[in-house]
């Protein structure tokens, strides 16, 4: 049996990891997005890190290319004209993926590894083996974030039976 | 007093030391370290009052940056700011001479209740 997050703490964390970053004003809502996914080719960001040990599962963060600036921007502080580069906005979207990884792997059975994050400028590719178990589709400012579990298994995909506070 | 903010995220550095600042704790002088291995660089060459290292890095994660330490016989006070904040974790940072482990997400509350018995 695998297990899997449930989908609710999959939001908890993400929204966690949102409002100590980014803030309140502007709050992360839940979206209904089609399966393929709302971000518009060679305009986004994604990272992913693995978490391996006793639990093995991939988690990835996609997001458009707008919000990875101002998210990036965001983290950063910073003001006026001063936009972030390409190295700014890997970094960013990276500590992302890492701090959502990281706390996911907290609530998963261990002791796991948690991997350094790769990033990409673009979209997320997964292994054709790879079974997601949990998607949580998320809209900031307009503009779309999606965050992925991914493991690969031909087991069945149990639920994680206790949702985080 | 001085402080080494070990992170290979850029980002990650610039929120741990505005956090700082937020926490009231924004008058110390700071050091940057890009990885485990710069940190423990920059420990003897800074002298710092505190190190606060991520735990995840190439070159040099922030656990062996803490045991190389120990083990050279520094005694410089040392708190992990990582994602990883499981009990697990918690344990090893411990047993390996760590003052507290600030998981991330935090706030500037987190900060201070972990700092205040350090920078006072």
């Amino acid at each position: 049996m695998t297990l899997a997050p449930a989908l609710t703490d999959v939001h908890a964390i993400v929204d966690q990891v949102w409002t100590s970053f980014l803030g309140e004003v502007e709050p992360l809502l839940p979206a209904d997005v089609a399966p393929g996914g709302p971000f518009p080719a060679g305009q986004a960001w994604s990272a992913a890190v693995s978490v391996s040990g006793g639990w093995d599962a991939t988690v990835t963060v996609e997001l458009s290319a707008a919000l990875a600036v101002s998210l990036t921007t965001t983290m950063l502080g910073l003001e006026g004209p001063e936009a972030p580069d390409d190295a700014d906005l890997a970094d960013a979207v990276g500590e992302l993926v890492n701090m959502v990884g990281g706390n996911l792997k907290s609530l998963m059975p261990g002791p796991s590894a948690l991997s350094l994050p790769a990033v990409a400028a673009g979209r997320a590719a997964h292994a054709s083996g790879a079974t997601e178990i949990a998607c949580f589709d998320g809209v900031w400012a307009g503009e779309p974030v999606r965050v992925t579990v991914h493991v690969v298994t031909d087991a069945p995909v149990d639920l994680l039976p206790q949702p985080i506070s | 007093m001085k402080i080494i903010v070990a992170d290979d995220s850029r980002v990650m550095r610039q929120i741990v030391i505005r956090t700082l600042r937020q926490a009231g704790h924004g008058g110390h002088e700071i050091v940057e370290a890009e990885n485990g291995r710069d940190c423990l660089e920059k420990v003897a060459t800074e002298q710092p009052d505190l190190v606060l290292s991520d735990w995840n890095m190439p070159e040099m994660n922030g656990i062996d940056c803490l045991g190389a330490l120990r083990a050279s016989g520094s005694q410089v006070p040392f708190g992990f700011v990582t994602s990883e904040g499981s009990e697990e974790m918690r344990q090893r940072a411990a047993a390996a001479g760590a003052l507290f482990l600030i998981a991330k997400p935090f706030t500037a509350e987190t900060f201070g209740d972990a700092l205040s018995e350090v920078l006072g």
